[in-house]
Parts: structure tokens; C-alpha cells; sequence
């Protein structure tokens, strides 16, 4: 506790001496009141403020939804408005509204079609009718390319629910460590029962003493 | 008296140019703050909103040193990594250094800890109708009242976590705030097509 306290705050003094000595490194350099200016620091200021706008909106860019054709319809819009009519709390406020509306209404939006995993919603399970994707049964191999082509994050927990009434822990074993953990998915996490949450959890299982051809070629 | 209309008309000035800087600092800030104290894995999270949001103000830095505080990184990497991803700022006191050369020394250190991206830009973009007394007093306003927009948000969005009791996940707050960061890419795009319409019409 008092040792979180004295990092934290060691952490938020030398972030600001960082910061500071940044944005403070001209002054500090060419700063004094008697010197005058070097030609090329004079000539600097007044060429480099276009060149870091300019740097500042591609980097910007980089933190939108950028893959998608929305931040340049809107990006469009704002420059066409201010050319137009140059009012500047106009353009920019009707770019980011009409930013906001494509996002959200948009067919595409990176955000939104990424699945959710977690302690709740399990995507995955593990039933006695083998690996279900969604409800969907699908052999390892494919459960864990679909988890990667919906980007579920790798470092994350990823919790795979496991049916009460499923005890084959060679099964779990070998999608463990053959499947999920070769592909990255190393935190992956056992939950049991907690069926009556899943969609299909009200069709009743086969029976569990005959192996069904399919678990014998999925485990094999 | 004088001085006085000069104030006015800076800070009017300074205040319709900073809405759009509002909309984007609350939101972001509000999504950091939350982000520190239901992430960030320490106690006394609304003080610590507090105190970095007033003593630095860097977007990014303030996202990226979540997880880093989180694992309990060192602070020379925690440094380290502030120097990486705000090495751009040292560019931005080039285009400063003649108009701020005779003011105060407070006033001076105070400007120069707010030279973000926005006030930077909004700076540099006021300073082409301005003379150096009116810009002076437009740089302190607007970095003044952006100052509070980010500390507002930041300190608001730790709060709350703490009273909801993490019951409030990041991810959707910034899921339902969705696109209102373009507004400082618009500010951006703005200023920079203002630039090159100046600088097109001195050419001719």
C-alpha cells in the first residue's frame, strides 16, 4: 500500500520531467533573452508547423477505425465545409457527427463484429457431442482458426465452458495443449456446468458409452 | 482598460475555438480515467486521475501507462517509453520561440507544459491574425480552459469507477463514445487546410 503510493507517484513525477524536458528542449536551447536566433531555428518554426499538422493528422488517422472508408468520408466532408465555407466549429463538428452516425449505423464497423469472450459467454464449449463454436459444432483445428479469424485476443483469458457431464480429460488435454496453446491461446480457462446458459443446452446429449465416429476422428 | 478589451476578445476567441478540443478531451480523458482506476490496479486511483491529468496532459501516455503501472513496470521504462512516444513535442518550441521570448517566466514555464497537439495547433493557426500581445493572452486562455477539459474528464471517469465500483467496463464506455475522437482529427484537418489555403493565396 505505502509502497504503491510512493511508485505512483514516482511514476507521475517522471512522466511530467519527461514530458516537460520534451516540449521545454527549444526554449531551454535557444531560449535566452540576450542571444539572437540562428537563422535555421527562426526558418524552422515557420516551416515545420504545416509538416507536423500534416504528421499529426496521419498519426491521428492511425487511431480510427482507419480500414474502413468512413474516416476519409468524413475527413472529406470536414475539408470540403471549410474550404466552403470557412467556419472551423461547423466543418469540424458535422465531419465528427457524420463520423459518429457512420460508425455506428455503418454496415462495417471493425468494433462491433469482433466476438466477446469471456466468463459469461463462452464462445466455446465442450460438449459430449464434441467442440461447439458458437453452437455450432466444428472439429479443434477449426475451433481455434475461427477464434482467430474473429480475433479474440490472444492474452487474454479465454474461457471455454465444459459440460458437466463431460469427464474425458484426455479430450480436454489434447485441445489444451495441441490446439490452444499452439496457437497462442495460452490462458485458456475450464468452466464448468452452467449449461442452461448456452443456447442448445436443452437437446439432450447421446449417450456417453458410445463414442460417436465423430469424436473418434476429431480425437484422434 | 485596454488590456481589459484584449482579454475579452482573446478569450472569446479562445473559447469557440476550444469546443471542439471539449468534446474530444472530456470524452478522452473520461475513457482514461476509467481505464486508470478500474485498470490500472492501485489504490487511491482518483488522486493519482488528479494529480497526472494536471501535471501532464499527452493522450497517448496517458492510455499506454496503464498497463504498464498495472505489471509494475520500472519507472526508467515507464520514462523510456514517454520519450519514444512524445519525441514529436520537442519540434513544437520551434515555432514558439520568437513570440514567447519576452514574456514572463511563469507564464512562460505554464504555456510550455500545455503545448499539446491541439493547443499547438490552435496556436499556430491564431497567430497568422493576431498580433503578439492578443496571441499571448489567446495561448494562456486556451490552454487554461482545454487544462480544465482534460482534468475534468479524467478526474470524472476515475471518480465514477470508484463509486460504481468497477462495475464499469472500459471497453464500453468507449464503445458508446464511438468516433467522438475524430473531432480532433477534424480540428487537425481543419488548421492544416486553412495552412495551405494561406499559404496557396501568398503564392499568387
Amino acid at each position: 500500500m505505502k509502497s504503491d503510493v510512493l511508485y505512483m507517484f514516482g511514476v507521475i513525477v517522471a512522466v511530467f520531467a519527461a514530458n516537460y524536458a520534451l516540449r521545454a528542449l527549444p526554449f531551454i536551447a535557444f531560449g535566452g533573452r540576450g542571444r539572437p536566433l540562428p537563422r535555421w531555428a527562426s526558418s524552422m518554426g515557420e516551416y515545420v508547423s504545416p509538416v507536423i499538422i500534416a504528421a499529426l493528422i496521419v498519426y491521428s488517422y492511425a487511431g480510427l477505425a482507419w480500414r474502413t472508408p468512413w474516416p476519409y468520408v468524413a475527413g472529406a466532408l470536414t475539408v470540403g465545409l471549410q474550404l466552403w465555407r470557412r467556419n472551423p466549429l461547423a466543418s469540424i463538428i458535422a465531419g465528427t457527427i457524420l463520423y459518429m452516425c457512420l460508425l455506428s449505423c455503418g454496415c462495417v464497423s471493425e468494433r462491433s463484429h469482433r466476438l466477446e469472450s469471456s466468463v459469461a459467454h463462452p464462445i466455446v464449449r465442450v460438449t459430449s457431442r464434441g467442440i461447439m463454436f458458437k453452437d455450432v459444432p466444428v472439429t479443434p483445428a477449426r475451433a481455434v482458426a475461427l477464434l482467430e479469424e474473429n480475433e479474440v485476443p490472444k492474452n487474454r483469458t479465454l474461457h471455454v465452458l465444459v459440460d458437466d457431464d463431460f469427464d474425458n480429460q484426455r479430450v480436454l488435454w489434447v485441445f489444451k495443449h495441441n490446439y490452444l496453446d499452439r496457437a497462442g491461446y495460452t490462458k485458456s480457462v475450464w468452466i464448468h456446468g452452467r449449461r442452461g446458459e448456452s443456447g442448445k443446452a436443452d437437446i439432450k446429449p447421446p449417450d456417453r458409452g458410445v463414442a460417436t465416429p465423430y469424436r473418434d476422428r476429431m480425437f484422434r | 482598460m485596454i488590456a481589459w478589451r484584449e482579454w475579452r476578445t482573446a478569450a472569446s476567441r479562445a473559447f469557440v475555438d476550444s469546443l471542439p478540443v471539449l468534446m474530444g478531451y472530456t470524452t478522452m480523458g473520461f475513457v482514461a480515467g476509467v481505464l486508470l482506476a478500474a485498470k490500472g490496479g492501485v489504490s487511491l486511483a482518483p488522486l493519482w486521475a488528479v494529480l497526472s491529468s494536471s501535471m501532464w496532459i499527452t493522450g497517448t501516455m496517458s492510455f499506454a501507462f496503464v498497463p504498464e503501472i498495472a505489471a509494475r513496470s520500472s519507472i526508467a521504462t515507464i520514462v523510456l517509453m514517454t520519450v519514444a512516444v512524445n519525441f514529436r513535442y520537442a519540434f513544437y518550441g520551434f515555432s514558439m520561440l520568437e513570440r514567447w521570448r519576452k514574456i514572463p517566466f511563469v507564464q512562460k514555464a505554464y504555456l510550455i507544459l500545455m503545448l499539446t497537439d491541439e493547443n499547438y495547433a490552435l496556436e499556430v493557426a491564431a497567430s497568422q491574425s493576431m498580433d503578439d500581445k492578443t496571441h499571448l493572452k489567446y495561448c494562456t486562455v486556451i490552454s487554461a480552459l482545454n487544462h480544465s477539459y482534460w482534468v475534468a474528464g479524467v478526474t470524472v471517469g476515475a471518480v465514477v469507477v470508484c463509486l460504481l465500483g468497477m462495475a464499469i467496463d472500459p471497453d464500453v464506455i468507449r464503445r458508446h463514445t464511438n468516433g467522438m475522437e475524430f473531432a480532433m482529427v477534424a480540428l487537425f484537418l481543419v488548421i492544416f487546410t486553412d495552412q495551405i489555403r494561406s499559404f496557396v493565396s501568398h503564392e499568387k
